[in-house]
């Protein structure tokens, strides 16, 4: 178990410095230069060669990366070409509670409404509440979210605020009425695919030969769902957990930037449209430890659910 | 049972995990500030948006990058002058001044008294010493040469050679001489720019990279909290010379997308939203239009078709004649675009300083388009090569850029292939342009919004065949001559006009610009706020002492 943790917290290694590489060269190769974007329309040579020169810009493209490389390993993200004075790593933090907020609370809600509506729809297989439930999961999983957000917000406007009932505000970030919009919104997809997934997971595992020899031997009901089948259709749940977290960290950058959240989707999307690179990779980089850290969690937890696992490592 | 509970158990344990760590990250972000305070009873406030940016860039006077920071700048600083609510210079932190006859003196007399927000009094050195200050390399300003430039010595500020400008001279505590190299006619115009507004140097000095948090200056109202990449909160500032504003609060949201705005406006959430570079979405125009919150005008800024005339074919003034002929901006404006924009046929927009005097227009006009190509020497047996129309993805540039290339095709035959490039691609492109014209665009979509309200800003500084802001290298002597005589003329204000009125006439004769269009702007500001007056320079708000906002 030990082994399979280092081993993959070496591979973190690996995948930080190519995602670095990747997004520097990408950056780099890029059409477009970050310092006329900052100077706006007006052109000033004298000026332009005075930033490029304080920013670095004027060196040769391996110098610049290793320039940042070495910021890195120092736990410096560097400067921001855009925010005056603001390193990499203040604008970070600023935004990095909001997200994770945002994330887990989405996370957890598409998990505790997702999860147990699928085993009830498959407990109650072919039942009109499975045909409904599954139908609304396959809208959420499939109605793209910038579709989604004004219709939740047409609906929080007319049903709502023009009857002078309490309204949601439609943006922002704050009180937990600014969460329940972006919650719903970016928790949506991970909850109707989990819902579907547990329904054929739990309907597979109930078609099993060992469910129906605990069925034989008289077990209650509740005993059979709730000890043999339950658990081993969980499993692959517990697997997508790590990739539905790629959804909402991706769906994170419409979500923020849509209802005005100041976490990290947001200031990345706003970091590339006005080329600041160092935001852009500080973001990346943050995005990426993430997700390989959340995968490699799932990894754990599965291993403790399934004691097959373990003994592999 | 025991074995589901352990299930359930590492369930809740991987949710409480990540909504734990939540719960116990975001009382640090800003997002989770406590809940603003009530104002005081009777006290109102004011939210108004800031919109297309989701953080400002910056605070520092010395440094406004772009047009978001400045409507924040220009309510906590000040400087020696401002614009009052019909664009004429009034007096800020100088009560009065006088201008040598020769045009290249200026002679400030500070206002008695005149203090920073923290008490500190600002004197005529807090001048000098904010001006050279924005000018020194240090500073990296981005307007600062270009708006002080005239100061003697602010060249040699800006190399790094000196620190000060022999231009500007500190006379006494209350009087500040500053010397021009050149007679120059809008220098009071360009102080109303931030560059040269007074810096609580004492504050700079003690907290270099950080004053800004709590930013004050001599402007009405001072930093009472800045919750980055959300929002600034401002309380007035209690020495501010022309008394304490009349509002307890004013809070600036930032909203990215202008429809996230109007979504908050429309529940209530905001009391003005909306600006010159960020008007109200224009799908939603129609549904708000007859509302008393609706006001619209017409921007100081021209969208124009620029032409690279260092390269075949635009460097052919009959070419750059025939694609302007071929154009019928009527239908640009009031079909393609729903009456959202005005057609113009010249340089300056209408209202602004100088366009009361008339010009000319190439108006459409099918036949004499064709006619024009002809006596390029292009016709059906030698047609114009195909030819590349470039424009940055943002606005109704798509419209736009399909409408002309339709137009072209039909009037003049001529097949344009449209090159979209996203923002920055498109300033990289220009840039090229510029520098190496042979490597360049054909010709170009872009837009040229006002600094100051003088016909300089727009003629000169984008015609002159010296001026570095003249992309397409476009040239005529004459205009040169006429341009040149304006920018420094000591004679009359109106003979000045009528030079720069002849020079216009000119770049519109010969194509300098293809102007398109003038842009509306409109937003929503609350039937309960009141003192604003909207400029084609965007919402002043004159008198900070008689603002109504929303009651607490």
């Amino acid at each position: 178990m030990g082994g399979v943790i280092g081993r993959r917290l070496l591979g973190l290694v690996f995948v930080i410095f190519s995602i670095t590489f990747l997004t520097f060269i990408v950056g780099y190769l890029a059409p477009g230069d970050p310092i006329l974007v900052l100077m706006g329309p007006r052109r000033d040579p004298q000026l332009y060669a005075s930033l490029q020169h304080q920013y670095g810009l004027d060196l040769p493209w391996y110098h610049q990366y290793f320039n940042y490389l070495g910021g890195l390993l120092h736990g410096d993200l560097g400067m921001s070409y855009r925010f005056q004075g603001r390193s990499v790593n203040d604008i970070l933090a600023n935004g990095i509670g909001v997200s994770i907020a945002l994330g887990a609370m989405a996370l957890a809600a598409s998990l505790l409404i997702g999860v147990p509506t699928g085993i009830i729809a498959a407990l109650r297989q072919n039942s009109w509440l499975d045909r409904s439930s599954m139908i609304f999961m396959l809208a959420l999983f499939s109605i793209p979210t910038f579709v989604m957000i004004p219709i939740l917000r047409a609906a929080n406007y007319f049903v709502l605020f023009r009857n002078g009932l309490p309204a949601l505000p439609p943006a922002g970030w704050g009180t937990p009425a600014h969460w329940v919009m972006p919650v719903a919104v970016l928790a949506a997809v991970t909850m109707g695919y989990l819902a579907r997934l547990t329904r054929s997971s739990m309907l597979d595992t109930l078609h099993q030969d060992y469910i129906r020899t605990a069925r034989a031997k008289g077990l209650r009901r509740r005993q059979v769902v709730g000890v043999h089948a339950l658990r081993n259709a969980l499993l692959p749940i517990v697997t997508v957990i790590g990739p539905s977290l790629a959804f909402l960290v991706t769906g994170s950058f419409v979500v923020e930037s849509l209802f005005a959240i100041p976490g990290i989707g947001y200031l990345g999307v706003q970091a590339i449209a006005q080329r600041d690179y160092p935001v852009i990779q500080g973001t990346t980089v943050l995005l990426a430890v993430t997700v390989v850290l959340m995968n490699l969690i799932a990894d754990i937890l599965y291993s403790v659910l399934d004691p097959r696992i373990q003994a592999e490592g | 049972m025991q074995k589901l509970a352990i299930v359930f158990a590492s369930m809740l344990l991987l949710g409480a995990l990540l909504t734990g760590c939540a719960a116990a990250v975001t009382p640090a972000a800003p997002g989770a500030a406590p809940a603003q305070q009530p104002a005081a009873d009777g006290a109102q406030t004011l939210i108004w948006s800031v919109e297309g940016v989701n953080e400002l860039p910056g605070l520092d006077p010395a440094n406004p990058q772009n047009a978001q920071s400045i409507q924040a700048i220009s309510l906590i600083f000040g400087g020696l002058v401002k614009l009052d609510g019909l664009l004429n210079v009034s007096p800020d932190g100088a009560e009065s001044w006088t201008i040598s006859e020769d045009g290249k003196s200026y002679t400030f007399i500070i206002r008695e008294g005149l203090q920073f927000a923290d008490g500190t009094p600002v004197t005529a050195q807090t001048f000098a010493d904010s001006i050279n200050r924005a000018l020194q390399p240090e500073t990296a300003s981005y307007g600062a040469s270009f708006q002080l430039g005239h100061i003697v010595g602010a060249n040699d500020v800006a190399s790094g050679d000196a620190t000060t400008a022999s231009g500007i001279v500190v006379v006494d505590e209350r009087t500040l001489q500053i010397t021009l190299d050149d007679n120059v006619p809008y220098f009071l115009a360009q102080l109303t720019y931030p560059v040269s507004f007074a810096a609580p140097m004492h504050a700079i000095a003690a907290d270099p990279t950080g004053w800004t948090e709590t930013a004050f200056g001599t402007g009405p109202f001072r930093v009472k909290e800045w919750q980055h990449n959300q929002k600034l909160i401002l309380e007035p500032n209690p020495k501010y010379w022309a008394g304490a504003p009349s509002l307890s609060e004013i809070e600036l949201p930032f909203f990215q997308d202008s429809e996230t705005a109007y979504q908050l406006y429309r529940t209530g959430g905001l009391d003005i939203m909306g600006s010159q570079q960020n008007p109200i979405p224009s799908a939603r125009v129609p549904e708000v239009q007859d509302s008393p919150d609706f006001h619209s005008a017409a921007s100081f800024a021209v969208r124009f078709v620029g032409f690279n005339n260092k390269k075949a074919p635009f460097d052919n003034a009959d070419v750059r004649r025939a694609f302007a002929l071929a154009v019928d901006k009527e239908t640009l404006a009031n079909a393609v675009l729903n009456g959202a924009v005005a057609a113009t046929d010249r340089i300056l927009p209408p209202g602004f300083t100088g366009s009361q005097l008339p010009v000319t227009g190439l108006t459409y006009d099918p036949a004499a388009a064709r006619q024009a190509l002809a006596d390029a020497g292009y016709d059906s047996s030698q047609p114009l090569p195909q030819v590349t129309f470039t424009y940055g993805v943002e606005g109704d540039n798509e419209r736009v850029a399909t409408f002309l290339q339709q137009q072209w095709k039909e009037n003049l035959g001529v097949d344009v292939v449209l090159e979209p490039l996203e923002l920055a691609t498109f300033s990289k492109s220009l840039d090229t342009t510029y520098l190496t014209p042979d490597e360049g665009v054909q010709f170009y979509l872009s837009i040229w919004g006002a600094d100051y309200p003088d016909p300089q800003n727009f003629v000169s500084q984008q015609l002159r065949s010296d001026s570095p802001n003249n992309n397409g290298h476009w040239e005529n002597a004459q205009f040169d001559e006429l341009a040149k005589q304006a920018d420094t003329y000591l004679g009359s204000a109106d003979e000045r006009l009528q030079l720069y009125n002849q020079a216009e006439q000119i770049a519109v004769d010969e194509v300098g610009w293809l102007p398109l269009y003038v842009p509306q702007f409109s937003v929503l500001i609350r039937p309960e706020v009141s003192g604003y007056s909207l400029t084609g320079q965007g919402l002043i708000f004159p008198d900070w002492t008689q603002v109504t906002g929303r009651a607490q």
